[in-house]
């Protein structure tokens, strides 16, 4: 912060209030500005380029800069690619729930239920222990988990409860969906843990000595109190997975293809057109998805 | 009372939860001691380090080639250090500047926080067709870095916006009563009360830069960084060796974490001496 | 002297300070009464400069303030929540100013340690340098607020509630220090406060705000014995402000009568060279040396009478009986304009 003295003559009829505020306001948009010229020129211009370039024609090998529909066309028209765009939503969907039924039940014990300050943290912390590890490395660790000759396998067959492994553990859409709830589900549980533990213990305290039992607690007061946690976690979570292509890439054995490995395989083959289409269309869903969430909550509000 | 049922049903759902969290590390770990003979899957051959060993080059010639992290992980630190530097900065402007109200600044909000929900596979692409088309080579500390800044500046941003939040304005206004410059009142009072927020900031920013790879993907050009160098070893076949390296980037990474401990604690110490007026004023 | 002229400030719709003019003498201690939200401390804001005023004129010595940024006014504040810099131990809080102010910052370390020193011994914490601020107690801060600011010579201390946040037996102590300290220094300070019995004890003068105005300043005898109008009456919370029509003979516009210079005698029993006031007894209230009768007007207004134990010369009154209340006519002061 630098002194920004930029005081320029002072016409009459402006008040010192007036000056004051807008040198005030020139500080502001001064110190912002290399942020968003950095946004702009790294964020928003590359999106526009995704864009522009799905409009591209596509050779075998190269793409110029004529204008065309045609990978729209090829685009809309295979039954591949529109059973990928069916793919990336029913993962997101399925991963979205299930990051919820596996992270509200931890948030609800954290925040509510454990009240001793220390150990609160502890559990949190312990939550956020694995981001310490590579996420690629957290992906792949669950190939010995849940691989024919894995642990869960070896567990269960050691039991005697199945002579046979387990083929669907891995290489298929569950070990997909297991490997991103696992990854994905404590972006769920923080948000969450930090409105329910906003909660003052003496609003739930004064239910319960009027006679509300748990469930009516949890339904009037715990679940609409929490529910901007959920819709942040939500975001998140819905975000991430979108866009995501290494867990399927890593533990789908290729059958599962999801926008992002569509993107990534083009790249690959240099299919630049084609691939900036698939960014368009994971663009306008996420858009979509997130648009519809900040309608039910104002993130600014809730950072 | 049915809270005599519920915490214990939901302490037995967080501890399961936890095994889920930590289940395929623990798995990862146990693996990573595997013999030279076995594969990465059970059952363990015999004990050994060998695969450690074989990850540092230290083993004699093996059936398996060696993993290339020696110069990727210099590069990924290069890279996250650079990113922490430049994103730390932007975001220390930035919640600065939202500190007083102005017209725009709701769009200017969301522009930055969109950095973090863009997918890293969509501005890595959009990067890379902006580049072949300008004619400018993709490499790990250009095109790459830019793209690390986007998006790790929202998240320290947001973390200096939340610190911003609990400052108390006025002991910089006492400051400047005393005759101090801005300038002056920021470097003596401001920063020293919110360096743990820039702490924080600078961690955030390290460790997803560290990490990031969808992003780096598209854009590193030839010269991989570490998460491009695992990504690589997705197709082929994996050994035990990549079970070693991520238990040794783990230790770095929690070696990593106690130094930022370290800091922290020395520094709350320090404001512990003179502790906050809020708290008992 | 710092002279406020004409000064207004709003808030959107809100105003909080409307055409405001004060002065404030060299060599005083010039205490500011106001009820919260009167704008008390915007004033205080525009002077030392953290905010600029709408219009108006802001001078001290004869220089224009306003327009200047607040490190170049040489005004002292002091905070009512002390804004003590809480990475700072309390000797390095009291040189912050001398060391890294704008203008001819002292560099010599033996001056800095002595002349806060004997800052610190100024407001009687000698010793206390190397303590942390957490440390200490409030009235401690208090202190360290003041000699962190008195240390750096501003030409005029600005107090926001300073005694606000410390508990009534140091508030007490605190006053009479303050007093001393200024006299010592020569300098003037201008003391915010909402309390009546702060103002008129600290200041030499005492200024009233109302309505985004000062609507009296005065030495407080005067002010507390002639108040000029019924809001510089009401601020005093001594005086019964009430429809002058109430009174038979009373004139027009509203009659001001202290609480300690009413009687009261059963109806019709008042001595014919005084006004009367029919009214209802509704409670009485005992606080130590005074006790406080309430009455209720035809009107419906409030009336307080106050009786000093040593001298008491009230009647026993009866709750819901009507009474007459009386006083001479040269101790009420004609207001002009209707009740309220």
């Amino acid at each position: 912060m630098t002194a920004l003295s930029t005081d320029s003559p002072m016409p009459t009829e402006t008040s010192p209030a007036q000056l004051r505020e807008r040198k005030d306001r020139r500080r502001a948009w001064l110190l912002l500005s290399p942020g968003l010229l950095w946004m702009a020129l790294f964020m928003v211009l590359p999106m526009c380029m995704v864009v522009y370039v799905s409009f591209w024609t596509q050779t075998t090998f190269s793409v110029n800069s004529t204008l065309t529909t045609a990978s729209w066309e090829r685009f809309l028209g295979s039954a591949t690619y529109l059973h990928a765009i069916g793919t990336t939503l029913r993962v997101w969907a399925i991963v979205l729930a299930a990051t919820l039924i596996v992270g509200y039940p931890v948030a609800l014990y954290i925040g509510l239920f454990v009240r001793n300050k220390t150990l609160q943290t502890a559990l949190l912390v312990a939550c956020v222990i694995p981001f310490w590890t590579s996420f690629l490395i957290r992906v792949i660790a669950w190939r010995p988990m849940l691989g024919t000759e894995g642990a869960i396998n070896t567990i269960l067959m050691k039991l005697g409860l199945i002579h046979e492994p387990l083929t669907f553990l891995l290489f298929s859409e569950f070990s997909v969906l297991v490997g991103m709830t696992q990854i994905y589900c404590v972006f769920m549980v923080g948000p969450v843990t930090f409105m329910i533990g906003r909660i003052d213990p003496s609003v739930i305290e004064a239910a319960r000595d009027l006679g509300a039992s748990f469930g009516t607690i949890f339904r009037r007061i715990i679940l609409p109190l929490s529910l901007p946690g959920v819709m942040v976690g939500a975001i998140f979570v819905s975000v991430m997975v979108l866009g995501e292509f290494a867990t399927a890439a890593s533990l789908s054995g290729r059958k599962v293809n999801l926008l992002g490995n569509i993107i990534v395989s083009q790249v690959g083959s240099l299919k630049w057109a084609f691939a900036a289409v698939a960014g368009v269309v994971l663009t306008l869903i996420i858009t979509a998805v997130i648009a519809l969430a900040l309608r039910i909550v104002d993130l600014r509000k809730e950072m | 009372m049915e809270s005599r049922i519920l915490r214990p049903t939901l302490g037995l759902y967080a501890a399961a939860f936890l095994l889920f969290l930590y289940g395929p590390m623990i798995v990862l770990t146990i693996l990573s001691f595997q013999g030279p003979e076995g594969g990465p899957q059970f059952p363990v051959q015999d004990w050994s380090l060998y695969w450690y060993k074989q990850l540092l080059g230290l083993s004699e010639a093996s059936r398996v080639a060696q993993l290339p992290v020696g110069d990727s992980l210099l590069r990924s630190i290069t890279l996250a250090f650079m990113t922490t530097v430049v994103s730390t900065v932007l975001g220390v402007m930035s919640a600065e500047a939202f500190r007083t109200r102005f017209k725009g600044s709701g769009p200017a909000f969301y522009l930055i926080i969109l950095g973090m929900m863009v997918p890293g596979v969509l501005v890595g692409l959009g990067m890379a067709l902006l580049s072949s088309t300008l004619g400018i080579s993709r490499a790990w500390w250009g095109t790459s870095f830019v793209l690390h800044v986007v998006y790790t500046y929202p998240f320290a941003f947001l973390v200096m916006l939340a610190i911003f939040n609990r400052f108390d304005r006025t002991v910089e206004e006492a400051a400047l009563s005393l005759g101090v410059s801005p300038a002056q009142t920021f470097r003596r009072v401001t920063f020293p009360i919110i360096f743990p927020g820039v702490l924080s900031a600078m961690l955030f920013s390290f460790t997803l830069s560290y990490d990031e790879f969808a992003r780096t993907l598209f854009t590193a050009g030839r010269d991989l960084t570490l998460p491009l160098a695992i990504y690589g070893t997705f197709s082929v076949e994996i050994h035990p060796n990549i079970f070693a390296f991520g238990v040794l980037t783990t230790l770095f990474s929690f070696t990593l974490l106690v130094i930022y401990g370290l800091l922290m604690k020395r520094f709350t110490n320090r404001a512990a001496r003179f502790a906050g007026q809020e708290d008992n004023g | 002297m710092l002279t406020v002229r004409q000064v207004s400030r709003r808030y959107g719709e809100t105003v909080a300070l409307e055409g405001l003019s004060l002065e404030v003498p060299a060599d005083t201690y010039m205490s500011l009464l106001g009820a919260s939200g009167s704008g008390k401390t915007t004033l205080l804001r525009l002077i030392a400069g953290f905010e600029e005023p709408d219009a108006g004129q802001i001078a001290l010595d004869g220089t224009r303030l306003d327009g200047k940024p607040p490190h170049q006014r040489d005004i002292g504040f002091v905070f009512q929540n002390f804004a003590l810099f809480p990475h700072l131990s309390v000797a390095q809080n009291v040189a912050f100013g001398l060391r890294y102010r704008a203008a001819n910052p002292l560099t010599d370390n033996e001056e800095i340690r002595a002349r806060s020193e004997a800052a610190l011994e100024l407001v009687g914490l000698k010793g206390f340098g190397h303590r942390g601020i957490g440390a200490i107690s409030g009235g401690q801060r208090q202190r360290v607020a003041l000699a962190r600011t008195l240390v750096c010579e501003p030409r005029i201390v600005l107090l926001d509630e300073p005694l606000g946040a410390l508990d009534a037996n140091l508030r007490a102590r605190m006053c009479d220090e303050l007093k001393a300290i200024r006299e010592r220094l020569g300098v003037s300070f201008l003391h915010v406060t909402g309390s009546e019995t702060e103002a008129l004890t600290m200041g030499d003068r005492v200024a009233v705000l109302s309505g985004g105005r000062i609507v009296q300043a005065d030495a407080p005898e005067r002010l507390f014995a002639e108040p000029a109008n019924a809001q510089a009456a009401r601020h005093l919370n001594a005086w019964n402000i009430f429809d002058a029509g109430l009174c038979a003979g009373g004139g027009a516009g509203q009659l001001g009568v202290r609480f300690d210079q009413i009687d009261i005698s059963a109806p019709g029993q008042a001595p014919g060279a005084h006004l009367r006031l029919p009214a209802r007894f509704l409670a009485g209230e005992f606080n130590g040396p005074t006790a406080l009768s309430f009455f209720r007007a035809a009107d419906g207004s409030l009336l307080q009478v106050t009786d000093h134990l040593s001298q008491p010369r009230l009647p026993d009154l009866v709750e819901g009986q009507d009474y007459d209340l009386h006083f001479a006519p040269q101790t009420a002061r004609q207001f002009p304009g209707a009740a309220r």
